[in-house]
């Protein structure tokens, strides 16, 4: 049975994209695989362990569990776009001086949740708690993550920064 | 200069994992590549009797279909690498068309995509003559079991004793005024890197060569026994591991779903790649633990401890994985810990069942054993009154008796074991939190030693393990003064490029940042058996670096001496600038020595060009690390949920190249085995089903289950490892869950006789809690007066 | 683990998604957040011919709050739901029992209509639902209707909503007498629970006046603890009525047992739930407090 296509187009990391691809394909693998953005990682396909996390129009979701399809004419934010190439980002430099990261599979979605986190200005303790909730790693031990967390977001302004979670 | 080792350095891969610029397998996309999906047996036992794949091979998107005929054609038995004393097999097919476990792989599809090569599985058509499961060890000891070889006349693949044993031992415990006897338990476990594993294959028919990036511990090894079972030689095979998303044991051999999809490139003559799914994963990739300890410990009347005995039933699964019943062999050579006994010894049995197989898992061996035994010594303390510390101080091996030898044939080397255990203990107190209504409070204790730094050779050639204790670093000045080193350890997370150029930069006195380090890759790497397995990449990969870089930098330094007309013991070396002491102005850079030395000038005499030195390091000992850890938790009464609310760790690791990595290996083991305390289990149905095949039924441990630690290091160098080194990548792993489970006895001690298995789940713990009377005090079987 | 062929349609209007499961019933799946449909798709467990996603329709992405009741249209998110000031006002229990479905990222995503059509026996919303008494409002080329809860959730994953059908709305009833809780137990914060209840009381001078009580998790179906609602009326708020209060619930329940745990662990943590919750009811009175939505 011949799979249906479709042309998708969307805007990833503000650079306009078009591709013909399968409805049936997943917006993780449209990224990473007919995009060729392979920053963003797949591993487990059923929503739980978040390393594929996006922003699609600002909202961070797992691109394992939405269509390419359903991003034609949505505008994708992935790990690729959060510096210019040879920078780091504050929230990645602060994973990597506090040892946010082992392996770094999990961290791309991470990083991106973090980011949505940060512009919804949600609390110090909410980002380590209901965000970084969604995702697992299992190198960590998470207390790297945290401390990543804390350490960006003392950078914050105030109110948010305060708070810091045992 | 500052010293690089002992410094909380930057990781040097950062960076492009972070920005994902990483190279995971999954990234890897060549020109023409097809993808490879396994048809893997539906059922737990029985025979392959009908595998049609006509309307499969139908679809143009379908290019091939190797049927487990084809496959059995094409391929030989895979060996088995630790073999146990008259293990009943040592090498098993990689394709067959007897199924002996869910998942089992039976042939390979290969298509356009992987959703189409998905399509094609649906259509395939394969059919059984089924035979009863087993699932459970005890159960397939069974005289009317089912037997997965029947030609065995049994289920057990291997059984054999270690240390003390009947005669020993029985009458240290006839006679002893206490003793301790649990049936202990580990559940089975899924291994769970969040990266699955997955290959991309090339055969190149021109040169008749095949080219496999691959995610894997262990390069050379999967290079190896890729050529044994495709029949090709050694030089035909390259395999290289590029970044590596978690291995944690699972990735530290060759899979035979993996060599069919190499025979799928060979097949088809373009590249394959072949990605395993999360769902795949938790019955494709070997499980780990699953073993049952019928334990006994043996006390004087003054408490001290006088013997220890384990009766080991391993679940196995399918057959004997790669390592075997080694996981149960480590838990026995490893059981008696930093205790001095006079009698020490187990009985193993290895028993085959209608599972996956099970094989390496962080903590290998030890984990099960720490259990074992500090849930024992918790219950001795229990037992007799005694204070949980003072107890284990009471029969503690002291920094005097070491090197020690143990009753099994370990020589413990270096440290202070008390010292760990006091220093935990003291800080146990500065926390403690009180229990309130039904939410129960508890803090719980446990230590061990730790068998790191697998190595050397002739110890694994005594234990009948077919890999080489060795490792080799490579390290190499460039012409223009750049540094590369080169091992064949691999780096999968645990920071080992990062460590490796911290070693190498220290001992030739250059910056990190001048330094380069190339892992992974058969094509250059020095050769390496047993990779990065058993927490032995830094002890044996980075002692070799060490000895490489010394004698590169001495080189330099006789070169630099012959050109700056001085006494090489007057050369002093300061950020890759060679000079004479005292005397301004008369130094060389690494670059011009470098640039002369590679053109074969102003060299002195009987000096040799290259800037390059390799040592071969074939460690004499393993090394011992070991920790005390202690844990607090909170055991709500009424649903039975176990929270860690702090956690404490000393630990001794020799020397720690750089304490940032070193207490992340840490800490990430102690959430690992925080999950194995109260969330992680596989399991089966009694036909032989696994039911836990998504993060829906299978619960990892998620960042509400992990507090905060504390980590400290005590740092006794190795003596007999150059750098001084010990492992830390499984230690958090192995103690932890006992800790927990430790905890939870304080905590709850009416239960703490009947902890003896994990996960301590809140269904496992409501059910204890219920079963020793502890529910809602008004009792749940109270008629429920109305409200007047 | 990639999707089976299927079809995608993805109509502009109602009337164009009407027309699409009206034409191709049971071999359709409405594609909403896609939070529960996609990882089935994913594993192949879930085979429709054809996907028909609702996202681009636009009308269903709103909430309402009428008198008596908040009405929510099919495509909210949950995540919209966690943040309306209006609904936040109104009916407070719902953004309650939407924090405890998974985690922001999935919840941006998940749409109430979705949750409720998926029927999941272990969700919160149907719980919620159950204790308000609510409905779901099912639309389809032939006309509307509005099924109550109770005829809505059949079994598990199972709904009244034939075929044809589209949830376009869901129905919670406001009352503004009591005031509502969501308690659950679940493994981590964001995981299925175990159990969990929506609890309703008016509670006068330490007295429960009215009281409502639905669970979830603990049948193919979310279910209303009847008797301990009958137990609780006109009985005073303390550990007593909370004792006995919870052990009716756990009597009133008989959970399958699954790879967390077995019934008589649920029966048990739905006890626990009840009780806790009742005998950390504050008490104050409440009534008019919430009056703006009446």
């Amino acid at each position: 049975m011949k799979a249906e296509t479709r042309e998708v187009t969307i805007s990833v990391n503000g650079q306009r994209m078009t591709r013909r691809t399968e409805v049936r394909t997943l917006l993780s693998d449209f990224l990473r695989h007919d995009l060729g953005l392979t920053g963003t990682h797949v591993g487990c396909e059923h929503g739980v362990c978040g390393a594929c996390t996006v922003l699609v129009d600002g909202v961070p979701m797992r691109s394992c569990l939405a269509l390419a399809v359903q991003a034609d004419g949505r505008a994708v934010e992935t790990v690729e776009g959060l510096a210019p190439e040879g920078e780091l980002s504050e929230m990645q430099q602060a994973m990597r001086d506090e040892h946010g990261l082992q392996c770094g599979f999990c961290t791309p979605g991470i990083l991106m949740s973090m980011l949505a986190a940060e512009r919804a200005g949600v609390s110090c303790a909410e980002a380590c708690g209901d965000v970084l909730g969604g995702h697992v790693c299992r190198c960590t031990g998470y207390q790297g993550i945290r401390a990543a967390v804390r350490r960006r977001w003392a950078t914050l302004p105030a109110a948010r920064g305060e708070e810091t979670p045992a | 200069m500052n010293r690089l080792v002992g410094a909380r350095v930057a990781r040097i891969n950062d960076p492009r994992l972070l920005t994902g610029r990483g190279t995971y397998v999954d990234d890897i996309s060549l020109p023409g590549m097809l993808h490879a999906v396994m048809v893997r047996a539906s059922i737990a036992h029985g025979r392959v009797t009908r595998f049609d794949a006509a309307e499969a091979l139908a679809d143009e998107d379908v290019h091939a279909v190797i049927t487990p005929e084809q496959a059995m054609a094409r391929t030989r038995d895979l060996p088995l690498v630790w073999l146990a004393p008259e293990q009943r097999h040592t090498h098993v097919p990689v394709a067959t068309d007897e199924v002996r476990y869910v998942g089992q792989p039976l042939g390979v599809v290969v298509a356009d995509t992987r959703a189409s090569a998905e399509d094609a599985l649906d259509v395939i058509d394969v059919g059984y003559d089924e035979l009863d499961a087993v699932v459970d060890a005890e159960a397939a000891l069974a005289d009317d079991a089912p037997l997965l070889y029947p030609g065995w006349g049994t289920n057990v693949v291997a059984s054999y004793d270690i240390g003390d044993t009947g005669e020993e031992i029985e009458p240290v415990f006839a006679g002893a005024a206490h003793v301790v006897e649990r049936r202990l338990q580990v559940q089975r476990l899924a291994v769970n890197p969040i990266e699955p594993r997955g290959l991309v294959a090339q055969w190149d028919a021109g040169t008749e060569s095949l080219t496999v990036w691959i995610s894997t511990q262990v390069s050379h090894h999967i290079r190896d026994h890729l050529a044994i079972v495709l029949g090709l030689r050694a030089d035909q095979v390259r395999v290289i591991a590029r970044d590596v998303g978690g291995g944690f044991g699972s990735k530290e051999h060759l899979y035979a779903d993996e060599a069919l999809a190499c025979l799928a490139a060979m097949t088809t003559g373009r590249p394959v790649k072949w990605i395993e799914d999360r769902g795949e994963h938790f019955g494709a990739t070997f499980h780990a633990r699953d073993v049952v300890h019928r334990a006994r410990l043996a006390l004087d009347e003054n408490g001290r401890f006088l013997a220890i005995h384990s009766d080991i039933v391993g679940n196995c699964g399918a057959h004997a994985s790669n390592v075997g019943t080694g996981p149960f062999r480590i838990s026995s050579i490893m059981l008696p810990g930093p205790y001095r006994f006079e009698r020490a010894g187990t009985r193993i049995r290895g028993v085959v069942t209608t599972t996956t197989p099970t094989g390496a898992m962080r903590g290998f061996g030890m984990q099960e054993a720490s259990w074992v035994r500090e849930r024992l010594v918790d219950e001795a303390a229990r037992e007799l009154g005694a204070d949980p510390v003072e107890l284990r101080l009471r029969n503690m091996l002291g920094p005097e008796d070491l090197p020690y030898e143990t009753r099994t044939y370990q020589r413990y080397d270096s440290g202070d074991y008390p010292e760990a255990l006091r220093r935990v203990g003291a800080e146990i107190d500065k926390r403690s939190r009180p229990s309130e209504g039904r939410i129960r409070r508890g803090v719980g204790v446990a230590t061990h030693v730790e068998f790191t730094g697998l190595g050397p050779s002739k110890m694994q050639q005594l234990v009948g393990f077919h890999l080489g204790g060795f490792e080799t670093g490579v390290v190499r000045v460039e012409p223009d003064g750049s540094v590369v080193v080169s091992s064949g350890v691999v780096g999968m997370g645990q920071g080992i490029e990062t460590t490796l150029a911290q070693l190498a930069a220290e001992q030739l006195h250059v910056p990190m940042s001048a330094v380069t380090v190339r892992l992974g890759d058969t094509a250059t790497a020095p050769y390496s058996a047993s990779g990065s397995i058993a927490s032995r990449s830094m002890v044996v990969g980075g002692g070799a670096v060490v000895r490489a870089g010394g004698r590169l930098r001495e080189r330099l330094v006789r070169i630099a001496a012959h050109r700056l007309e001085a006494d090489p013991g007057d050369i002093e070396v300061e950020e890759g600038v060679f000079s004479v002491k005292g005397v301004p102005g008369s130094s060389l850079t690494l670059a011009e020595l470098a640039g002369h030395a590679w053109l074969g000038w102003n060299l002195p005499p009987g000096e040799r060009a290259d800037l390059e030195e390799k040592d071969v390091h074939d460690p004499e000992n393993v090394s011992y690390s070991y920790a005390s850890h202690a844990a607090a938790v909170a055991v709500d009464l009424d649903t039975g949920q176990v929270r860690v609310e702090d956690y404490w760790v000393v630990h001794d690791a020799g020397t720690v190249v750089n304490p940032m990595i070193a207490d992340g290996q840490v800490v990430g083991g102690v959430a690992h085995g925080i999950g194995i305390a109260l969330h992680e289990e596989m399991r089966y149905d009694p036909a032989g089903q696994p039911i836990t095949t998504s993060y829906l039924d299978y619960v990892m441990p998620t960042a509400e289950d992990i507090p905060d630690m504390d980590v400290s290091h005590l740092c006794t160098p190795a003596p007999h490892i150059p750098g001084g080194m010990k492992g830390l990548g499984e230690g958090g792993t192995i103690l932890s869950p006992v800790t927990v489970g430790n905890a939870v006895a304080a905590a709850v001690p009416e239960i703490a006789e009947k902890l003896v298995e994990t996960p301590l789940s809140p269904s496992r713990m409501w059910t204890l809690i219920h079963e020793a009377g502890l529910h809602d005090e008004a009792g749940p079987h109270d008629d429920p007066t109305s409200k007047e | 683990m990639k999707p089976a062929v299927f079809s995608y349609l993805d109509p502009r209007t109602l009337e164009e998604a009407l027309d699409a499961v009206g034409e191709h019933g049971d071999d359709a799946s409405v594609l909403a957040g896609g939070q529960s449909l996609v990882p089935l798709l994913n594993m192949r467990l879930a085979r429709p011919e054809v996907v028909v996603d609702i996202n681009r329709v636009p009308g269903l992405d709103t909430s309402r709050v009428e008198a008596g009741a908040v009405r929510v249209g099919a495509l909210v998110r949950a995540a919209t739901v966690e943040k309306d000031p209006a609904l936040a006002d109104a009916l407070p229990v719902l953004a309650d029992a939407v924090r405890h479905i998974a985690h922001p990222q999935i919840r941006n995503r998940t749409t109430i209509g979705g949750n409720v059509a998926h029927a999941d026996p272990s969700s919160e919303l149907p719980a919620v639902l159950a204790a308000l008494d609510g409905a779901v409002v099912l639309r389809s080329t032939a006309g509307e209707r509005t099924v109550g809860w109770e005829e809505f959730f059949v079994s598990v994953f199972t709904t009244a909503r034939e075929p044809e059908e589209l949830v376009t709305e869901v129905v919670f009833p406001v009352r503004p007498d009591l005031e509502f809780r969501w308690t659950e137990f679940a493994r981590h914060h964001g995981d299925f629970p175990v159990a969990g209840i929506c609890c309703g009381l008016d509670v006068e001078d330490g007295v429960v006046r009215a009281a409502r009580l639905a669970a979830t998790g603990v049948a193919d179906r979310p279910v209303r603890l009847r008797e301990a609602e009958t137990a609780l009326t006109d009985a005073a708020l303390g550990a007593e009525t909370a004792r006995a209060v919870g052990e009716l619930a756990r009597r009133a329940v008989d959970p399958p047992s699954d790879v967390h745990g077995s019934g008589d662990f649920r029966r048990a943590v739905l006890a626990t739930l009840v009780r806790r919750t009742i005998e950390t009811w504050p008490d104050r009175s409440q009534r008019g407090r919430r009056g703006a939505a009446a």
